[in-house]
């Protein structure tokens, strides 16, 4: 898939590209508005990551040009904490998702995988891992045929977790996908490992689950051996 | 009191002051007046009756078998004149007051009493006059009087109370306008319509003021949102990076910790940053007050999401909800947050098998009280003191916390006007307790 990052930061622009790139994405970057706006007319992209605090555009003009040339471009929009109008407003010209700075990588690429499912309706398969299945579209689990109870908050974190498979999260990434950003002076490194004890649990009465992991000092990881 | 209270009371009182020393006075006046009218009548008389004598003969006077003496009253017992023989050489001329019983009546009288000699024999003349009549005029004027001054001053105080009431009124619209906010911000400057100077003056002085703390305070939030706002661009890049080494796949375990631990010390200035920026944010009023939902719902979701983590360190929540009203126009996450930093804080603040109580209950002002109580480890006079400012309860915090939290809480109540206190005894517990509109 191609991505324009619109970035004036040029290090940030930098640091997502990369990223994007080991994620196998096809990567171009622009620093300006100007040299956005270039670009868009005359490659088609997939995904534009616009920044809307650009110094010399105004982003949301961005999407509606971009919108005009390629219909099918989706929209992240990036910006800085705070500017509530915008969002919305970006929201309307049509973008598909908003993060606020400063942003988690693995954050960015879920909701970029996720608004690339919406769009190429990719059905959501069922997840294998040892003897448990998730199934996604369902939003349950089940071990050998038979459903396992998680709360809402522990199935969220168990499918963030799959969807990253092979990748260490940690804490405050975990936290930060499932509680948002409101409760920002309360984050609490407590809150995932109780989730996260309570989740093995759950599962281990059912049968073992060795394919989560804890990573010390660092966070947790699902491992699907598929990397 | 009222000021309008005050003055109606002062003038009513200085009022009956004034009547009650005429009142006073009035009777002593009247009866003086009244005697010297009457004693000018008496001498007029008495010169009549003496030209009369002189013109006559003292003969017709004097009745011939009693024993030469004459007395005559009126028929109406108003008046008299008596002529009689006095011993020679008595000499007396005085008019003084005299209790006579006449036909078993008793009557005061003012007389005139007069020696005057004739042909060599002395005689008195007694001129009296009935004061009853005299008096009773008296006392209906003094009657008269006292409706009249009792119609004035009845008149007087409604007329001045509507007066003081109309002229203080601007004065009471500028307090009001004090009184109904809980910051600059909420000051509502347009002036107030008055034809007294001092008031015009007032109104316009004290607007000119919060003109000017608004203008600082307004100040203060641009500068705390510039610096916040500038501050996420190089942390949002230091985060990808060291991120971005870590995905990489770092070999060396103990790099990889030294990593993440820089990540969490980034997390910590991000929310930091974040917490500025949210309490900017409010003091600005970007935020909506459009929700409305039962006090009820918003509680349970925080205990739903507390549950794991108190169950976790055995800790006891508590619940008493006793007023379930709705909570109305006001920004449904932020009172989330409110709370929930309040609980969490007595989460962190309480040991293992401690408790925590959440509790609603309507005051005889029908306000809604909700409490939050631990039985935790306390806070002394001043960390109390310190709890809802900015950085001031660091060591109250251990771990992930900024220090913030609370003042964030105390800046989400003003918002809504909620009244928020803190009881604390180091070693007994803490209370926060939310006084609601």
């Amino acid at each position: 898939m191609n991505v324009l990052i619109v970035e004036d930061e040029k290090s940030l622009a930098k640091e997502i590209s990369s990223f994007l790139t080991r994620e196998n994405f096809l990567v171009e970057v622009a620093h300006t508005g100007r040299e956005a706006s270039e670009k868009i007319a005359v490659n088609l992209y997939d995904f534009v990551l616009l920044d809307l605090g650009l110094p010399d555009y105004n982003g949301l003009d961005l999407i509606k040009e971009a919108k005009k040339v390629n219909p099918e471009a989706s929209f992240i929009i990036i910006t800085a904490r705070g500017a509530v109008e915008d969002k919305v407003k970006g929201l309307d010209l049509g973008a598909d998702d908003y993060l606020a700075k400063p942003f988690a990588l693995v954050e960015l690429l879920s909701r970029i995988n996720a608004v690339a499912r919406r769009k190429f309706k990719v059905p959501d398969n069922d997840i294998q891992l040892g003897e448990f299945t998730v199934k996604i579209n369902s939003r349950r689990l089940f071990c050998k045929g038979a459903g396992v109870d998680l709360t809402k908050k522990e199935f969220d974190l168990l499918l963030y977790l799959v969807l990253n498979h092979d990748k260490v999260l940690t804490r405050q990434q975990l936290y930060e996908h499932i509680w948002g950003n409101i409760l920002d002076d309360q984050y609490d490194s407590n809150f995932i490992d109780v989730h996260i004890k309570n989740l093995r649990k759950k599962l281990n009465a059912h049968a073992p689950s060795p394919w989560l992991e804890t990573v010390r000092g660092v966070g947790y990881r699902v491992t699907t051996g598929e990397n | 009191m009222r000021l309008k209270v005050k003055l109606a009371l002062f003038n009513l009182l200085s009022k009956l002051a004034v009547a009650a020393l005429l009142l006073l006075f009035m009777p002593l006046i009247t009866e003086r007046l009244n005697l010297r009218q009457i004693d000018n009548e008496l001498v007029e008389k008495r010169e009549e009756i003496i030209s009369m004598i002189s013109r006559v003969g003292i003969e017709p006077f004097l009745e011939p078998e009693a024993d030469s003496s004459f007395g005559s009253y009126n028929i109406l017992k108003e008046e008299f004149i008596s002529l009689e023989y006095a011993a020679p050489g008595t000499e007396i001329n005085q008019i003084n007051v005299v209790r006579r019983l006449i036909d078993d009546e008793i009557i005061d009288y003012r007389v005139l009493s007069y020696s005057l000699t004739i042909d060599g024999k002395t005689y008195i003349l007694e001129v009296g006059k009935s004061l009853a009549r005299v008096r009773q005029t008296g006392r209906n004027i003094i009657n008269i009087v006292v409706l009249f001054l009792v119609i004035v001053i009845v008149v007087t105080f409604v007329s001045d109370y509507q007066f003081t009431r109309l002229t203080l009124k601007p004065l009471y619209r500028i307090t009001a306008k004090l009184e109904n906010i809980s910051s600059p911000d909420n000051f509502d400057s347009t002036r107030i319509n008055t034809s007294t100077y001092d008031f015009r003056e007032l109104d316009s002085s004290i607007t000119g003021l919060m003109e000017r703390i608004k203008g600082s305070f307004e100040k203060e939030r641009e500068i705390t949102y510039n610096i916040s706002h500038e501050l996420m661009t190089p942390l949002s890049v230091l985060r990808s990076r060291l991120e971005n080494i870590l995905l990489s796949g770092v070999k060396d375990p103990e790099t990889e910790i030294k990593i993440t631990e820089s990540l969490k010390t980034l997390q910590r200035l991000q929310s930091l940053v974040n917490s500025l920026l949210l309490i900017a944010r409010i003091e600005s009023r970007q935020f909506l007050k459009e929700d409305s939902f039962p006090v009820n719902e918003i509680l349970d979701q925080i205990m739903e999401e507390i549950k794991p983590l108190a169950e976790d360190r055995k800790i006891e929540i508590e619940s008493s909800l006793k007023d379930n009203r709705t909570l109305e126009r006001v920004n449904r996450s932020l009172i989330f947050s409110m709370l929930y930093n309040v609980v969490n804080n007595s989460l962190k603040n309480t040991g293992e098998g401690g408790k925590i109580r959440i509790e609603t209950m309507s005051d005889s002002q029908n306000r809604l009280i909700l409490t939050i109580s631990d039985n935790g480890k306390g806070m002394d006079r001043e960390q109390v003191s310190n709890l809802f400012m900015r950085f001031r309860n660091r060591n109250r915090n251990s771990g992930d916390g900024t220090g913030i939290g609370m003042a964030i809480t105390k800046t989400i109540a003003d918002f809504h006007n909620i009244q928020i206190s803190a009881e604390s005894e180091p070693g007994r517990g803490t209370k926060i307790i939310f006084i609601f509109f």
